[in-house]
């Protein structure tokens, strides 16, 4: 047989090949860019502005709002003061008790599914539901939780109306609704660390504190990394929680950040000054990743 | 340096049993194999001796102590692991350097011994490297490394050569044989591949089904087994076997004879007429050093002939003739004669 020479196609291989990626790219790319960067680049211009949405009028302001916010309202520096409280009393919390679930239920034993699941449930449980039936466990006197207290002897406070339980209360309920899925996490990681490695550390001689401080918890760092930003990220974001616990009180010691700029956008109607909160708080977000990120492979 | 001594040994995993009696002696110094297929237990036995696995029946002696309840670390051996068992977030001096470290070896002491066993392994350039960051016989070089550092008196392999290809597994195989040569330690080895098997072991066990088949140097196992598993699984191609009515050719056999085994490289080619048995040439495997021949016979059986040299061509009619010597007569049990089950 003689080879017969094919006339060239109008497009190459390859721009054929790049066309159809952006065909397939395109309905992300577009959502993308009229859900994400559109509502970004409405933030920023948004946060220089004078904008009040009951009167709709927009006056530029520059940098007005955001001098407001760290120079001149006392709030703002309370409610980011209630924010790292926030994040500081949950994402240790959360991430020691998801491991300590995760190393407990990560082998096979009778039941182990049933234990995985009650520990899971909390986290597709609804939000609303959660904060109705805690809201009745915390209540002051008539709660359960200090009913039980009392049966022990101790008094307990009016666990969400009292200023300085409010904020352990809620960190309290909010690592419980959403330690599961660190655990499932945790889970994942333990059960892909091959069974060998802890086999040839026993023979070496080492006890189950040393395999697991110097073989199981170096090879969760990347693991441990992913929930520890994703934990922070979402410590930060915490809206749902707080204002269906507490509303922000008592005396804004639950106010955080999420919370406060909803307030401010929506029902003090200032879109500039919510616009510039949700930036700063966008810019903290952001930072304490990158630390994250950096003291990780600095370790590594 | 120890001996070992198994009696009666049996595991189970909840009502499945995986070793079911098993009796050995392994002697000091000596180089042990567990052979045998998937499934048949050698790694469990391995891992049972380990202390990974605890002993459900029996008795379990290293040198003269009985180690059943013995932890792990405390029986004095060293396992090198199918997978390496290499920790990826240390580097090779840290991972040699592990148990001593584990145990509170000062750090002198441990840098010696670690040292020691790199210069001996020819991994005194990689210490600082990673895992991932070395060659497939590199790794197993400092996984054997990280059980001599611990100055084991029983050293345990647990198919350590597998996930290497061909060429790099006959260059470790020798690599193992000089070290045992070297240190003297007590060796036992797991292992699937009947080369290996008979290259390193001064003994072979052979397991099936949780059970020892038999117990013997390569040469006993190769010239004189026990029964129809042993001589079919030692031996390269595999032995024949046909039954007793299909051999009748190669001369007078014992009363009750039901198969006779022969091994492809005991069977010489002739002409037909000549021949003890004749056959058909049905396939010939051309792999350099020798030919593999298919001869199917009268009866139907196909029978592996080895032939160097010239081999006929397919469709040819051949003769087979064997030496009486190598001629292996087994019983209705798939005994070998002069054996009987107990």
């Amino acid at each position: 047989m003689t080879a017969r020479a094919e006339r060239a196609p109008w497009l190459t291989l390859k721009m054929r090949e790049a066309m159809e990626a952006w065909i397939f790219l395109s309905p992300t790319l577009i959502g993308f860019l009229i859900f994400f960067v559109g509502p970004l680049i409405a933030v920023v211009v948004y946060s220089l502005s004078e904008w009040n949405l009951l009167s709709q009028q927009s006056t530029f302001v520059g940098l007005a709002n955001y001098d407001d916010a760290l120079f001149r309202n006392p709030d703002f520096w309370q409610v980011v003061r209630n924010s790292i409280v926030f994040a500081i009393g949950l994402v240790p919390l959360n991430m020691a008790l998801a491991l300590a679930l995760a190393l407990a239920l990560s082998r096979r034993f009778p039941g182990v599914i049933f234990f995985r699941t009650v520990f899971f449930a909390p986290v597709v449980t609804s939000a609303v539901a959660w904060a109705i039936v805690w809201k009745f466990l915390l209540q002051g006197e008539a709660g359960f939780v200090n009913q039980m207290l009392a049966g022990i002897g101790i008094d307990g406070p009016n666990w969400l109306r009292h200023p300085d339980w409010a904020m352990v209360a809620v960190i309290l309920t909010r690592v419980i609704k959403m330690v599961g899925l660190n655990m499932i996490l945790y889970i994942a990681a333990l059960q892909a660390i091959p069974r060998d490695y802890e086999a040839a550390a026993r023979l070496e001689g080492a006890s189950n504190w040393q395999i697991f401080r110097m073989i199981i918890w170096p090879l969760l760092g990347p693991t441990t990394l992913v929930i520890m930003v994703i934990t922070t990220i979402g410590s930060f974001k915490v809206f749902d929680h707080i204002y269906l616990m507490t509303g922000g009180g008592p005396e804004n010691g639950t106010l955080v950040l999420a919370f406060y700029i909803y307030q401010q956008g929506f029902q003090f109607f200032d879109v500039g000054y919510a616009s510039a909160l949700a930036m700063i708080m966008f810019v903290i977000v952001m930072t304490l990743t990158i630390v994250q990120l950096a003291l990780r492979r600095r370790d590594t | 340096m120890s001996s070992l001594t198994l009696r009666n040994l049996q595991k189970s995993f909840g009502r499945v049993d995986v070793i079911r009696g098993v009796d050995l002696d392994v002697a000091d110094g000596e180089f042990v194999v567990f052979v045998g297929p998937s499934g048949c237990g050698k790694s469990t036995l391995l891992r049972m001796i380990s202390g990974l696995e605890d002993v459900t029946d029996g008795e379990l002696r290293i040198g003269d102590r009985i180690v059943n309840e013995v932890q792990p670390a405390r029986r004095g051996v060293a396992m090198v692991f199918q997978s390496y068992a290499l920790y990826p977030h240390l580097n090779v001096r840290d991972n040699m350097g592990f148990g001593l470290k584990v145990r509170k070896v000062p750090v002198a002491e441990r840098q010696r011994r670690v040292t020691e066993a790199a210069t001996l392994l020819k991994l005194d350039t990689l210490l600082d490297r990673f895992p991932r960051e070395l060659s497939g016989g590199q790794r197993q070089r400092v996984a054997i490394g990280r059980a001599i550092v611990g100055h084991p008196d029983v050293f345990l392999f647990d198919e350590p050569l597998s996930n290497l290809d061909a060429e790099l597994r006959v260059h470790m195989r020798a690599e193992i044989a000089a070290l045992h040569k070297r240190l003297g330690n007590t060796m036992i080895y797991v292992t699937h591949d009947q080369v290996e098997a008979m290259t390193l072991a001064d003994k072979i066990v052979v397991l099936r089904d949780g059970r020892v088949e038999q117990v013997g140097s390569p040469r006993e196992l190769y010239e004189r087994p026990d029964n129809i598993f042993v001589a079919q699984f030692i031996g390269s191609p595999k032995m024949n076997i046909l039954p007793a009515s299909a051999a009748g050719g190669f001369g007078a056999q014992p009363d009750g004879t039901v198969h006779v085994g022969i091994r492809p490289e005991h069977l010489s080619l002739v002409a037909p007429d000549e021949g003890h048995i004749v056959g058909k040439v049905v396939i010939a495997e051309y792999t350099g050093a020798a030919t593999l021949l298919h001869v199917t016979l009268a009866g139907g059986e196909t029978c592996l002939v080895v032939v160097d040299g010239e081999a006929p061509e397919p469709d040819a009619q051949v003769g087979l003739t064997a030496h009486p010597k190598n001629l292996h007569y087994f019983d209705a049990d798939g005994l070998a004669f002069g054996l009987s089950r107990a």
